[in-house]
């Protein structure tokens, strides 16, 4: 297919809308999760709402809905456990998310028939994304993103050093508890997208990228947008002129990114020289 | 403004941890508006313990706290900003995305509140206060690049940015070199004296501060001495705190062995 002639579809223009919003929010999200040392909690949160969706096919209930109970549960009770410091954070997230996987192939056994859009939220489908979807998404991200606008200051200094943040008088158990809930929103929102399996990759990767490439928190959050929207449209447009799933390609394009980062990163370059 | 000397942290009779496990029991202490108080201890005495109690992290169990006449457990966040923290330096990954003005910045949000975005007034501050500890200059570099030292000169930086009127700093020459170690306890006096701050100042480093601050407290677990530094320094009180560990030498020099400071 030509390029051009792609556009002009209706369903390439939603797709490539929703996958520029989920790419935008997702590396924005991201840039906390990575600081803050969270992405094995949103890696985690992604199955839990996994199995939020199979519940709710089994049972007829709006399956999206049950998406967020089931996110919101995993990170709150991710983050209780981590602020009373009885449990290694990695234990209880590595319980709860094969816990939440199980209940999910649980679900989706006791279905009986096979369900086609199950199986779109474990792998994602952009190009399937309906006009109603694209708004659950648009809404959605406009909330996130506005919540994270509102308390960005806060948002950085706990994911610099939240014990730095509590003392100086930013509530910083509240601020982590919104962080939390927000990784959740964002997972929630990009299910259909790219997949349970692949979401966090959308979260992780730009984030990471932008970080080999600056020495500042504001340019940062800008970088990893720009490289979160040019991965996940960029895949959107090889998935489609190439026939290939478009989760996986929004992944490896952005997976690409991130090693050519690597390699030319001035950071890396200048551990070469001798600590000043 | 508090006036000279008047008690802006009062700790009336207060123990600090978990009934039958304390970590500072009965501690009666007063500490007046632009006092420069070092406070010392062996390792395990409580030093930390006193640190959050101060910050308003730590509820007394018994006794009370009172802190710019507010009970501790009481303590909202702005009174928070009110005291700048230097925290025991931990390893800054030389890699964190930081510039050196954004870390000193971060002292100006918890002063600022929440839904508030920093002004230009925010930065002038953030600048001045990098001004007060000479790392203006280094305000675009990225933290993970400067020296350790530096990096106190910053973290001091950003405790300043909240406009403090009191300085707490646990441990704040750990890690450094003897020099370095000098110059951050000079800046530490300087900006007592510039800019009338009561400042509390603990650490393992008795020598370090014994010429320089008005009063010592001595704790080990409970409050042994609290005074002027020559009433405080005696051997007999020493030798009842540090036991073996202590070692004076002709020249009347105090020395701690401390050894989990010295790998």
């Amino acid at each position: 297919m030509e390029l051009i002639e792609l556009f002009s579809y209706d369903f390439m223009q939603r797709s490539l809308l929703a996958a520029a919003l989920v790419g935008g929010l997702c590396s924005v999200i991201g840039v906390f999760v990575v600081l803050r040392g969270l992405a094995f909690v949103g890696a985690g949160t992604a199955h839990a709402a996994f199995a939020g969706v199979t519940l709710g096919y089994l049972m007829g209930w709006p399956p999206l809905l049950l998406a967020i109970l089931f996110g919101l549960a995993t990170v709150w009770i991710t983050g209780w456990v981590e602020e009373r410091g009885n449990m290694k954070l990695d234990v209880s997230i590595g319980i709860l998310y094969t816990t939440t996987m199980a209940l999910a192939i649980l679900f989706i056994g006791l279905m009986k028939t096979y369900n086609a859009e199950v199986y779109g939220y474990l792998f994602g489908n952009v190009l399937s994304v309906t006009t109603e979807e694209l708004r659950m998404i648009g809404g959605l991200s406009i909330l996130v993103l506005g919540t994270i606008m509102l308390f960005s200051k806060e948002l950085y200094f706990i994911a610099f050093d939240q014990e730095m943040a509590e003392a100086s008088g930013v509530p910083a158990r509240r601020i982590f508890f919104l962080l939390l809930t927000l990784v959740a929103l964002t997972v929630v929102v990009s299910l259909k997208t790219v997949g349970a399996i692949l979401v966090f990759a959308m979260v992780l990767i730009p984030a990471s990228t932008a970080y080999q490439l600056t020495h500042s928190l504001s340019t940062l959050t800008w970088y990893s947008i720009i490289i979160g929207v040019i991965c996940s449209s960029g895949g959107v447009l090889l998935s489609a002129v190439w026939d290939i799933p478009s989760g996986p390609a929004i992944v490896l394009l952005s997976t690409l990114i991130f090693f050519l980062s690597v390699l030319l990163s001035p950071k890396r370059l200048r551990q070469a020289l001798p600590a000043n | 403004m508090s006036e000279p000397h008047e008690p802006i942290i009062r700790f009336d009779h207060a123990s600090f941890g978990f009934p039958g496990v304390l970590a500072l029991q009965d501690i009666s202490l007063s500490i007046n508006a632009g006092e420069f108080v070092g406070v010392i201890g062996p390792n395990g005495s409580g030093k930390t313990t006193l640190c959050k109690a101060v910050l308003g992290l730590m509820a007394p169990v018994q006794g009370h706290l009172h802190i710019f006449d507010c009970a501790c457990d009481e303590l909202r966040c702005h009174h928070r900003a009110k005291i700048g923290y230097l925290p025991q330096k931990g390893v800054v990954d030389r890699n964190f995305p930081v510039t050196v003005l954004e870390t000193v910045m971060m002292g100006r949000y918890g002063a600022l509140g929440l839904f508030k975005r920093a002004s230009g007034r925010d930065r002038e501050i953030a600048r001045e206060a990098l001004a007060h500890v000479g790392m203006e200059a280094h305000r675009s570099t990225a933290l993970g690049h400067l020296s350790g030292g530096q990096q106190q000169r910053v973290f001091i930086a950003r405790a300043l940015a909240q406009q403090p009127k009191v300085l707490l700093l646990d441990e704040p020459t750990t890690g450094l070199d003897i020099t370095t170690q000098h110059n951050v306890i000079e800046l530490v006096e300087h900006l007592h004296e510039e800019l009338g701050l009561t400042v509390l100042l603990i650490t393992h480093d008795i020598n370090m501060i014994r010429s320089r601050v008005d009063r010592l407290v001595l704790l080990k677990t409970r409050l042994f001495a609290a005074g002027p530094p020559e009433d405080v320094l005696k051997p007999e009180i020493l030798r009842e705190v540090y036991g073996k560990d202590l070692v004076i030498t002709e020249k009347d020099l105090v020395i701690v062995e401390d050894y989990h400071h010295h790998h």
